[in-house]
């Protein structure tokens, strides 16, 4: 989607980009009457409306389960930010915690090793825990700037056989981590999605 | 040479596929080589001279190449020795062959392409990667053993076909030789880092002259300028100081004239580490039952200063002490940061703070203070001011999960950083200018 808004565009399209703008804004993922819209003004000839609303636009589908465009948050395994119960991050592949660098640490936030054992350093004394922070508290805000966020709404899909958690990190601004205009998506009291976050529950589907 | 490998020669089609693939092996081997032994060279000389030499060396070549610029090129004029052919067995004399073409020194070079090639390999300073790059080389020389193959069975007329076209191959390779030049030139390698010490870490620099750790437990210091090493047994992280050094032994720290051995001065206390060396001052930290401490002693007087309490659950790393300015990191699960103090006024800095990257391993020099920064499987060598509000800068970065850097120490103009293998534990130190 940043890509065709940011073409240079026609005046039809330009126009058409402002509505769907706004149509984007005003819209939730269930809104039928959204779709609907995007439709008719596709019909219309809006090109950038249907890439604003499609539910399937290719550069959304980025991680399984999520179908809509705001793209993740900040992490320690872009663009993949897997997330625990309590929104700190988890190695994508394994679901083990890791730590901001990466490293999949132990419970007391050692880095392990291949063998699980604490990784040591060139002098060979255990290196120190790093920072381990929540992804959508504490790496959006400091990356993007934003002191406002919080880990709202969430809608569920099926991925690989269990159960995925999709999160939405909101925030107060109108504009989401694409760039472009932020989507009400599920959070609420005047918070937009700024970007997505998933949390695998493991439970079979 | 080509009609070498015919079945006529070689005895059958059998024996000539044989031969092909023994020749390309020996050619891409020898390459190989030839590319390792300029790596490690590269390394030992220097990437950013290597790199301006090499880019200097494609342009000229480029000119060459074009028909501006009149140069001959250095090379051995010979051609494979035939007898090999009736005095040896098959296996041999084309592994012979292919060892000797591929190694490219010691045949004709219509163009000076190779010698740009070696120069490139030299430059990257890095044994593997210019085996890797150098084996190319071999690859196109036993191409052109395979390739008439495939397109006739006259290999003369293959080569007949391929002189043809020596105006727009020639051409070619100009502008080929060109973009090679322009590309180094402007290439990161060439303000890059650049390999100092092998299996080392800590390091430690001042006056041109380089302390650092070694993984059999020595400290070494040796002067960048010539003059052979000096070697502590059972010491490490050392802190250099004009004529002083400051390591940690078993006991505590010493403090000693390097040259010499003498003992200066001492910190009797086996839970001391990680001094930080500007005499008569040594910073350190203690591991108190409780506490870690940043503390600074005076080792003329005997009087000592507390600067930073943290709990057991912080990690207080290594300072940096240089001109009266004391610097540290902080770091816990929530947060680290990079810390300076001026000793003298007592005024006390954060220079860098994060909740989602790990900050440490400062040096401070002169007005500068370098760090490493950490996040996301990407290291970077961050470069700051002692005074508040001016920009900072990233000296170089690491997009890898496998290496990342570890201790700094700094000169002017130049970081000397330790790079370290997660997985292995192997660290070398580079040296970065700024």
């Amino acid at each position: 989607m940043n890509r065709v808004l940011s073409r240079e565009s026609s005046t039809l399209d330009r126009s058409a980009e402002r509505l769907s703008a706004r149509l984007a804004e005003s819209t939730t993922r269930r809104s039928f009457l959204g779709r609907l819209g995007a439709a008719a003004l596709a019909v219309a000839g809006g090109s950038a409306v249907a890439a604003a609303v499609k539910p399937d636009e290719a550069d959304a589908f980025h991680f399984c389960g999520h179908i809509w465009t705001t793209g993740s948050c900040p992490s320690p395994y872009p663009p993949l930010s897997r997330i625990d119960r309590k929104g700190y991050p988890l190695h994508p592949q394994s679901g083990k915690p890791i730590d901001n660098l990466g490293r999949v640490v132990d419970s007391a936030g050692y880095a392990l090793d291949g063998s699980k054992d604490r990784l040591r350093g060139p002098d060979g004394n255990v290196l120190p825990p790093a920072p381990r922070t929540r992804v959508c508290e504490d790496w959006t805000r400091e990356v993007k700037g934003l002191n406002d966020l919080r880990i709202q709404g969430s809608w569920f899909r099926c991925c690989g056989g269990q159960i995925r958690k999709l999160v939405d990190c909101c925030s107060f601004s109108r504009r989401r981590i694409n760039g472009d205009a932020s989507l009400v998506g599920y959070c609420w009291g005047g918070r937009r999605v700024y970007c997505v976050m998933y949390y695998d529950s493991g439970l079979p589907c | 040479m080509l009609e070498t490998f015919t079945p006529a020669v070689c005895g059958s089609r059998q024996r000539q596929i044989l031969a092909q693939a023994v020749f390309a092996v020996a050619a891409l081997a020898t390459s190989a080589a030839l590319g390792l032994v300029l790596g490690l060279a590269g390394g030992a000389l220097g990437a950013r001279h290597a790199v301006l030499a090499a880019a200097a060396l494609a342009l000229l070549a480029a000119a060459r190449e074009a028909g501006l610029v009149p140069l001959p090129l250095p090379q051995a004029r010979r051609q494979v020795p035939e007898r090999w052919r009736f005095e040896l067995p098959l296996p041999l004399w084309a592994t012979g062959y292919g060892a000797g073409l591929g190694a490219g020194l010691f045949t004709y070079q219509p163009v000076s392409t190779f010698w740009v090639a070696c120069a490139g390999a030299l430059a990257l300073g890095r044994p593997v990667p210019a085996a890797l790059c150098l084996s190319l080389y071999g690859a196109g020389r036993a191409a052109m053993v395979v390739w008439p193959r495939r397109r006739s069975g006259d290999t003369t007329a293959a080569v007949e076909r391929l002189a043809e076209r020596r105006g727009t191959l020639l051409r070619a390779n100009a502008v080929a030789l060109l973009a090679c030049g322009i590309l180094l030139a402007v290439a990161p390698a060439a303000g890059g880092a650049t390999l100092v010490v092998q299996d080392a870490y800590d390091p430690s620099f001042s006056d041109d002259v380089l302390a650092f750790a070694t993984v059999d437990e020595r400290v070494v210091v040796r002067p960048l300028g010539g003059g052979p090493d000096v070697v502590y047994p059972n010491a490490s992280q050392p802190s250099l100081q004009g004529e002083y050094l400051a390591y940690v032994d078993a006991g505590g720290i010493r403090v000693v004239r390097w040259a010499t051995g003498e003992e200066v001065g001492r910190v009797d206390n086996p839970t001391a580490s990680h001094p930080a060396l500007e005499w008569p001052l040594v910073a350190f930290v203690r591991r108190d039952p409780s506490y870690r401490r940043l503390v600074v002693r005076n080792l003329e007087t005997g009087g000592y200063v507390i600067h930073v309490s943290v709990k057991p659950g912080f990690d207080l790393g290594r300072p940096s002490l240089r001109g009266g300015r004391l610097a540290w990191h902080v770091a816990s699960r929530k947060q680290s940061r990079i810390v300076l103090k001026t000793l003298a006024t007592g005024a006390r800095r954060v220079v860098a703070r994060s909740s989602i990257a790990l900050l440490e391993n400062p040096a401070v020099i002169g007005p500068r203070i370098a760090w490493v920064e950490g996040r996301s499987g990407v290291s970077h060598l961050r470069l700051g001011w002692v005074q508040a509000g001016r920009k900072r800068t990233t000296v170089e970065s690491m997009r890898t999960r496998l290496r990342a850097y570890w201790t700094t120490s700094a000169g002017a103009g130049v970081v000397y950083s330790t790079r370290w293998t997660l997985s292995s534990g192997a660290s070398a130190i580079y040296r970065t200018n700024f």
